[in-house]
């Protein structure tokens, strides 16, 4: 889920960039230090849109680094258990897929498929129902449920199921 | 607590709202998870959901003691965490401590399996396999398939290879290459394309090396541009489970339909019924002097190995054979058959009808049947014994001058070198002995 939220941090600026364009490079710095970037608590941060506050600066003792309180507003996505989510496949393997929504990678086991989808082997390995009508290979778009999440300090692992209504292929990239 | 007082945009502190957040939606979850669980087992696919419900009102009373069963059944938390992926269990998403089962890094990061659900997917895999005929082939890739050497331990006479390098475009038609990031040169073994298109018509191949990971898969962009051979089965010695050791516990087919080809005995100690070993490839010199040869390397020679009769494409002639020997036998249950087997039968036509006496291989005193020389001649189907008599078809020694090597001479029975039967390993077929005889002694 996407969430907008307004966050904190501490940016520490080399004398070198202060003057007139100190505020900019502030902000540069910060668009560059921070997305991209996952944490345990807000997920991953896909974009700042602007900037709230900027404290006071304080001078580092020992150091000429000067240290701003940034308040600034972004876009996070972080993914919650239970949550229904779109994500594209990357891989297919005799032990389930592995797809991808966004920065998130989630893993459905075959225990989580569907029973009436079997494996299929070849150059192009996929999962397809026994009448041949619905098929899961890479690149296929699918409907998955989160159902164990674990946040790292920069990487978020799901697994998800797709073995409940209404979750599956949404899209077949063969016939598009 | 309700979300809709607590909007996340005005909440003052972002730090508990995601914790918040996660309570929330948690404690909705956890009360419902076993009649999720239940219903998720009894749910049936949305197509079919419109037959069904014609049958609902004679189902309802048997549902809904199904139901009850189910519940009973699923409270005492009955998820034999089949895998983990980051910890946290495949099946239901639970965070898992320990670390039993293997790692399948090769495959995925973070991928690990237990040893049942291994034995399940092997079994599984097994019968589609069989379906499509085709076994598992693991190979190796220094000195079987390739050569590669260190750019700084390139000699003076193979200094004209960095001009003839080719083109990394285009890889699929090349054979030399140049990997000025890895400061390394590789060169395929010659045959190594067809060998590995008519293999994979066989063979479920996968590329085990004890080279780190990039090294691995830079090599298999070498060997396989399209990803049609291997894909993601490339294991190198950062996935193996022991150190120095090749196992097949990461390789996920039944040991019973695996067949490795490897020029390393001693890295596959648990599997020797499965290996065939190779020729080494010694196309640099650096490989040459790495073993202990002091002879100019095929590079320096400007000259290759045989594509149409070297290594690979006899290999490839036994593979071909033992394939056929798995899949036509009629009669006994596919699911019996063992590859083992089939090579060891092929094994033992090399050298049949060859009676064997060893002369100055080995002390008198030394246990003959421990040596390997011993064992590998018997493997192959000869017999060998330690005394001479009319029956005697070969003297294996390494001087012309012994009584048993004149014996053999004057019996005008065959004389012939060790590496005879090296050869003969190598090549699986028996070899002229013309190339492998002893010069007479001087006469005395």
């Amino acid at each position: 889920m996407f969430f907008h939220i307004v966050l904190e941090r501490n940016m520490q600026l080399h004398p070198r960039y202060f003057g007139r364009n100190l505020r900019e490079n502030l902000v540069s710095k910060l668009m560059k230090d921070v997305e991209g970037t996952c944490s345990g608590r807000h997920g991953f941060v896909v974009a700042v849109t602007g900037i709230e506050d900027i404290g006071k600066g304080l001078i580092r003792d020992g150091t000429g680094f000067v240290t701003f309180p940034v308040k600034y507003q972004c876009v996070v996505f972080r993914p919650f258990k239970g949550e229904i989510l779109e994500a594209v496949v990357t891989m297919v393997n005799k032990m389930g897929f592995f797809a991808e929504a966004g920065p998130v990678q989630i893993f459905v086991s075959n225990h989580l498929i569907p029973d009436d989808m079997e494996f299929q082997s070849g150059d192009m390995p996929n999962y397809t129902t026994s009448d041949g009508s619905v098929k899961i290979q890479k690149d296929s778009e699918v409907r998955l449920k989160i159902i164990g999440l674990r946040v790292d300090a920069t990487e978020i692992f799901c697994i998800g199921t797709i073995k409940d209504d209404f979750l599956g292929v949404i899209n077949d990239p063969t016939t598009v | 607590m309700s979300l809709l007082t607590d909007s996340p945009v005005h909440s003052s502190s972002s730090d508990d709202f995601a914790a918040f957040l996660d309570d929330a939606l948690d404690s909705g979850s956890s009360d419902s998870s076993p009649d999720e669980a239940e219903l998720q087992s009894l749910r049936i696919k949305r197509c079919k959901v419109e037959s069904n419900t014609n049958e609902e009102p004679q189902a309802s009373t048997s549902h809904v003691t199904t139901e009850q069963n189910l519940e009973a059944y699923l409270k005492k938390d009955f998820c034999t965490h089949p895998g983990s992926f980051g910890d946290m269990c495949i099946l239901c998403g639970q965070r898992l401590e320990g670390e039993s089962g293997v790692t399948l890094g090769y495959i995925h990061k973070g991928l690990r399996l237990q040893n049942d659900e291994i034995a399940r997917l092997r079994t599984t895999d097994m019968k589609n396999l069989l379906r499509h005929k085709k076994l598992y082939l693991v190979l190796d890739l220094d000195h079987t398939l390739l050569n590669s050497t260190q750019l700084v331990h390139l000699t003076q006479e193979e200094g004209y290879l960095m001009a003839q390098a080719d083109s990394l475009e285009d890889v699929s038609k090349g054979n030399l290459f140049l990997l000025e990031y890895m400061h390394m040169m590789t060169k395929l073994r010659p045959f190594v394309r067809t060998f590995l298109k008519e293999a994979s018509e066989m063979f479920e191949m996968y590329i085990y090396t004890m080279g780190d990971r990039p090294y691995a898969l830079e090599m298999a962009k070498l060997l396989d541009p399209q990803r049609e051979y291997f894909n993601a089965r490339v294991i190198s010695r950062d996935d193996g489970t022991q150190r120095h050791q090749k196992g097949l516990d990461v390789v996920l087919g039944q040991e019973s339909a695996v067949i490795i080809l490897d020029d390393t005995e001693n890295a596959w100690k648990n599997h020797t019924e499965n290996l065939i070993l190779m020729e080494r490839y010694h196309f640099f010199s650096s490989s040459c002097h790495q073993f202990g040869f002091n002879c100019k390397s095929l590079a320096e020679l400007k000259s290759d190995e045989s594509e149409l009769d070297g290594a690979l494409a006899t290999i490839l002639k036994v593979l071909k054979r033992m394939h056929n020997m798995f899949f036509d036998a009629l009669g006994d249950d596919i699911g019996d058959r063992d590859v083992r087997l089939a090579l060891k039968t092929i094994r033992k036509e090399v050298l049949k009808g060859c009676i064997l006496v060893f002369s100055r291989v080995f002390p008198t005193s030394f246990p003959a049947k421990h040596h390997h020389l011993w064992k590998m001649a018997e493997q192959m189907g000869a017999i060998c014994v330690t005394e001479l008599d009319p029956s005697v078809t070969h003297v294996v020694a390494t001087d012309a001058g012994t009584e048993k090597s004149r014996w053999t001479v004057k019996e005008k029975k065959f004389l012939v070198h060790p590496r005879w039967i090296e050869a003969a390993n190598y090549f699986w077929k028996k070899q002229p002995e013309e190339n492998f005889s002893l010069s007479q002694p001087k006469k005395e």
